[in-house]
């Protein structure tokens, strides 16, 4: 009970402190230090070593003894402003499907016009264990951080702490950054049979038959859409230098079907929205032209990455009040 | 079961290897040889796994047994070695075994804590200047070991630049905690180490000193701050012996019971002290024994240093370490003695029988010489009339050794003359005792004396009427060895310094020069680093603060914490020194200023050329030139080629244009008032 209330307070603290932002260069206000389980051992160390110096009086165990001392008051800033030069930059968040993990992609960046950050960098999901650690001397940007996701809808990317022990381990330098961004996570597809409907409203159990879609009916030629199946691909064409075109078919435009939320409350209806996302899914691998119906929420029909991003994206919005991703 | 070699090329792991069989070698001695096996063992499975010839780490199990084994063993032969040296043993045997072991971090940090910690213990055994170098070697090579496992692909290059730089950071800090950090007594009595037995030793058996007079290691230094004694009058007290067995002369242990109730009561022995006095510093080597060195009546007010009752120093902790003191010798006062009847009865004591030849020898003396100067004279005629012998390699004189010795063998050492001489006058009835010390002492230039081990001596004391009188028999046999040292009383039979090749190479000019160099470090060495103490420390303090008052000190404390923050925010806002350096951005940023006071301000988006556009439109062509110039100048310096190269220049140049700039822009405003003015007028 009290550990809760504790965490409460110390997220509110955090919040307050290191508000969300999509780049954030580490300075004072944002930096936390503390020395290492190590830093305790070495600081028993020079206890240790005083204590034998002392009782033998001997200046050259003393003069270690301060040494490691002074060595470890130096490393307090050296492992500071080494922290302190780093910046990082959130990039395109990837959307998930419940349940899976989404790439949070990082850009460090170590040079700042004071120094180039070294070490290696530790990074972790607020109060998790460390998930990765890279090298800042060979870093390949951009560093992915999996989040695992749990339910459909928008979710706020949680605190990632990274962390250094740079130069020697003494000190744990580290930051707990909230980035201003969410991932706004699909349905997880159920697979079942695909149910559409026509612009009439009939119902079609068994999906759209092979005859309607007509594919070998030749309406016209059409910019090539991203996410179009290649066999659409106006081959002939692209040879000849003319761009990307794909041959649209008579069968598919004239013939629109629709996928619609049957139940709009209730438990049933987030197995419904995970069968409509595996139906979105089925329908876009095979090329249809399809629309969605979720209640209010019309998506009119159309073909691609885009209008299956936008199927995808209202199935995860549904219910959600929030303002909409993007 | 094998476990993956996290060690393949890894130098913080190679590093922790090296260090550890270094530091284990330095501690060669206190060591057992099969730790030292052990050590290098664990060296070598370590190495063979950062090669990766070898690929797999051993298993738990097998260490484990190792590690039991180790322990019975070390527990059978270890028990007798002390606790100081089982201590050490373990240590170093717990992190060989360790470093086989060696698998993940925290093996590793703790490795590298017991590591230092053994570095600190090696400074327990050696304290030369070589051996500090080499152990703030080892120390730095264990931080940089830590470096590397820090950030591991950085180059050695780099790396090591980076630990030095932090290790001279560090080092003024250090400097700051030595001189400032009061020094403590020992807080404890700590183990003693069975270190190398030379020195003096509280039990002598006649021969024990020729033994100790084969070696050319160094007892101790003096540093005169007047005159310095004549060689036959450097007579340095350490011991005095009153228990005699017939054999074997030692303390007697009615003294050290009474010295122990005295200490317990912190009861100080203040002798009565008169005439000339000599003022010195004694920089004593470690001897691991208590005792220590003065002429005549010394005393000392250091609060380390027992002052005995029988005219000895004696430090309260056994010499782990170098010790420096200030004595005082007063060469002309009488050592007067504390409870003259305990004095009498310690020194009449003998042994009930043995040497029956020389009691009745002393007996006929005794009978023939009533007072207790004419038998002295008697006994030390027959020294001189018969044809005793001084030598380094008397023989050995198992039974009844004071007869053989008198009677038969007529050669002898040092030791062997005193207590023959101190022997006869207990017999005749006259209080004497032995005392070991040193004699002489080699002088470099006027700094300091060093006193090395083969100044080992001994000689007699007697009570008289008026204290203890110094009575030295082998003087009577080889008067040389007063006035000229070892070396020359027994120069006619070669046996000076006979097991030590090296030293005896001396003889060349240019060695010795040399020998006599390395021994000028050595001194200051030991004077200022393992011989500082509260004293110097205070003098030190003193000689930078001036008087040492509690307002003064608290300043300076201020003072440094002051200084230590300034240091650190210039570091840290270094660039705000860069801007004030004036570089092209700082005349650029002027420039800008300076239009801005005219009415025309860049807007934050615009860039420096298109802004440069801007002004071109609103000012008259003269300014306008000069500042696309500036504009210029300061894109040059931010993205051309090398361009840190030419900054010399380019500074200059800009600082003309923003003159230029100044200049012209003052005009243009004195122009509008002017034209304002006709306006007004007209």
């Amino acid at each position: 009970m009290f550990s809760k209330h504790l965490s409460l307070k110390i997220t509110q603290w955090l919040d307050k402190r290191i508000p969300p932002a999509t780049d954030v260069s580490l300075h004072r206000r944002n930096i936390f230090i503390f020395p290492s389980r190590f830093g305790f051992l070495f600081l028993v160390l020079c206890v240790a070593l005083f204590i034998l110096g002392t009782n033998y009086q001997n200046n050259l165990i003393l003069i270690l003894a301060f040494f490691l001392l002074g060595l470890f008051l130096v490393s307090l800033f050296n492992s500071y402003l080494n922290f302190s030069g780093l910046r990082i930059v959130i990039g395109k968040v990837g959307y998930p499907f419940a349940g899976d993990s989404a790439n949070v992609p990082l850009w460090i960046e170590t040079t700042t016009k004071k120094q180039t950050a070294h070490g290696r960098l530790h990074i972790a999901l607020y109060g998790k264990n460390v998930q990765l650690s890279v090298d800042l001397d060979r870093l390949t940007n951009p560093v992915d951080v999996a989040v695992p996701t749990s339910s459909r809808g928008p979710q706020a990317i949680p605190r990632i702490t990274l962390s250094s022990f740079y130069p020697l381990g003494l000190f744990r330098c580290w930051t707990h950054l909230q980035f201003a961004s969410t991932i706004l996570v699909y349905p997880s597809p159920h697979p079942c049979s695909v149910v559409t409907y026509d612009e009439s409203g009939e119902e079609n159990q068994e999906g759209p038959v092979s005859d309607q879609q007509g594919h070998d009916d030749f309406h016209s030629l059409t910019e090539y859409q991203p996410g179009q199946p290649l066999y659409h691909v106006a081959w002939k064409q692209v040879a000849k230098g003319q761009g990307m075109i794909s041959k649209k078919f008579s069968g598919s435009s004239e013939r629109e079907i629709w996928l619609r939320l049957t139940t709009s409350s209730g438990p049933q209806r987030e197995a419904d929205l995970s069968r409509l996302c595996f139906m979105v899914l089925e329908l876009d691998s095979q090329g249809y032209r399809f629309g969605l119906e979720l209640g209010d929420t019309l998506v009119p029909p159309a073909q691609g990455n885009h209008h299956r991003h936008q199927c995808l994206k209202a199935l995860a919005l549904y219910g959600f009040s929030e303002v909409s991703h993007e | 079961m094998n476990r993956l070699n996290p060690s393949a090329y890894n130098h913080a792991h190679l590093l922790l290897t090296l260090v550890l069989c270094a530091s284990s070698f330095t501690l060669f001695t206190p060591l057992q040889t099969w730790i030292l096996i052990l050590v290098g063992c664990a060296g070598i499975i370590r190495i063979s796994l950062f090669l990766n010839w070898q690929k797999h780490q051993i298993s738990v199990r097998t260490i484990n047994l190792l590690a039991i084994l180790s322990a019975i063993v070390l527990a059978t032969f270890g028990w007798q070695l002390g606790l100081l040296l089982g201590m050490l043993n373990l240590l170093a045997l717990a992190c060989s075994l360790k470093l086989m072991l060696l698998a993940n971090r925290r093996d590793y940090f703790q490795l590298i804590g017991i590591q230092f910690f053994l570095i600190g213990t090696g400074l327990v055994f050696n304290q030369s200047i070589l051996f500090s170098l080499l152990y703030g070697m080892l120390t730095l090579m264990l931080l940089l070991s830590l470096a590397f496992h820090i950030s591991p692909s950085t180059s050695w290059r780099a790396q090591t630049m980076r630990i030095a730089k932090m290790s001279l950071q560090a080092l003024p800090l250090c400097l700051m905690l030595f001189l400032i950090i009061p020094k403590l007594g020992p807080m404890w009595q700590m183990p003693v180490g069975k270190g190398s037995e030379t020195g003096l030793s509280d039990k002598v058996t006649p021969g024990d000193l020729a033994q100790l007079a084969r070696s050319s290691e160094l007892a101790f230094r003096v540093s005169f701050e007047q005159q310095v004694p004549a060689m036959n009058q450097r007579y340095w007290r350490a011991l005095v012996l009153e228990e005699f067995d017939g054999k074997t002369w030692q303390t007697a242990p009615y003294r050290d019971t009474l010295r122990r109730r005295y200490q317990r009561t912190n009861n100080r022995f203040n002798p009565a002290v008169s005439g000339p006095r000599i003022d010195y510093q004694v920089l004593s080597e470690p001897s691991q024994k208590p005792w220590l060195f003065g002429l005549d009546v010394a005393i000392s007010h250091d609060s380390k240093i027992w002052q005995g009752r029988e005219y000895q120093l004696l430090s309260r902790f056994p010499l782990q370490s170098g010790i420096a003191y200030k004595v005082s010798s007063y060469t002309q006062s009488p050592l007067l003695p504390d409870i003259e009847v305990l004095d009498r009865r310690l020194n009449l004591q003998l042994p009930e029988s043995g040497n029956p030849r020389t009691r009745q020898w002393v007996k006929a003396l005794r009978e023939q010489h009533k007072t207790e100067g004419e038998l002295i004279k008697a006994v030390s005629e027959y020294f001189i009339q018969q044809d005793f012998r001084y030598t380094l390699n008397p023989n050995p004189m198992p039974v009844d050794p004071v007869d053989q010795f008198l009677f038969e063998e007529q050669a002898g050492f040092c030791a062997h003359y005193a207590g023959a001489m101190t022997y006869a006058l207990r017999l005749a009835g006259i209080p004497a005792r032995m005392v070991t010390g040193y004699l002489g002492g080699e002088m470099r230039g006027d700094a300091y004396m060093s006193i090395y081990q083969y100044d080992a001596h001994a000689w007699v004391e007697w009570l008289s009427e008026d204290g203890w009188k110094r009575l030295d028999p082998t003087a009577l046999v080889s008067p040389l060895r007063l006035d000229f040292g070892l070396q020359q009383a027994v120069a006619y039979e070669d046996s000076f310094l006979a097991d030590s090749p090296l030293r005896r190479l001396q003889q060349f000019a240019w060695v010795n020069e040399f020998r006599m160099l390395l021994d000028d470090m050595d001194y200051l060495w030991s004077k200022w680093i393992l011989g500082f103490n509260r004293d110097n420390q205070e003098d030190v303090l003193k000689a930078l603060l001036g008087e040492l008052s509690t307002l003064r000190l608290t300043i300076a404390g201020l003072a440094l914490v002051a200084i230590t923050a300034i240091l650190l925010a210039l570091y840290h806002y270094k660039h705000w020194l860069v801007l004030a350096k004036k570089t092209p951005a700082y005349y650029y940023a002027r420039s800008l200023k300076l239009l801005d006071d005219n009415g025309i301000t860049r807007p934050h988006w615009m860039g420096p050329e298109d802004f440069s556009k801007q002004v071109q439109q609103s000012m008259s062509t003269d300014i306008s030139h000069i500042f696309e110039h500036i504009t210029g100048c300061y894109l040059q310096s931010c993205y051309a080629r090398g361009g840190n190269t030419k900054t010399q220049g380019l500074n200059q140049r800009m600082r003309t244009l923003l003159n230029q700039l100044k200049q012209g822009l003052k005009k243009k405003k004195s122009s509008v008032r002017d034209a304002q003015r006709i306006d007004n007028i007209s």
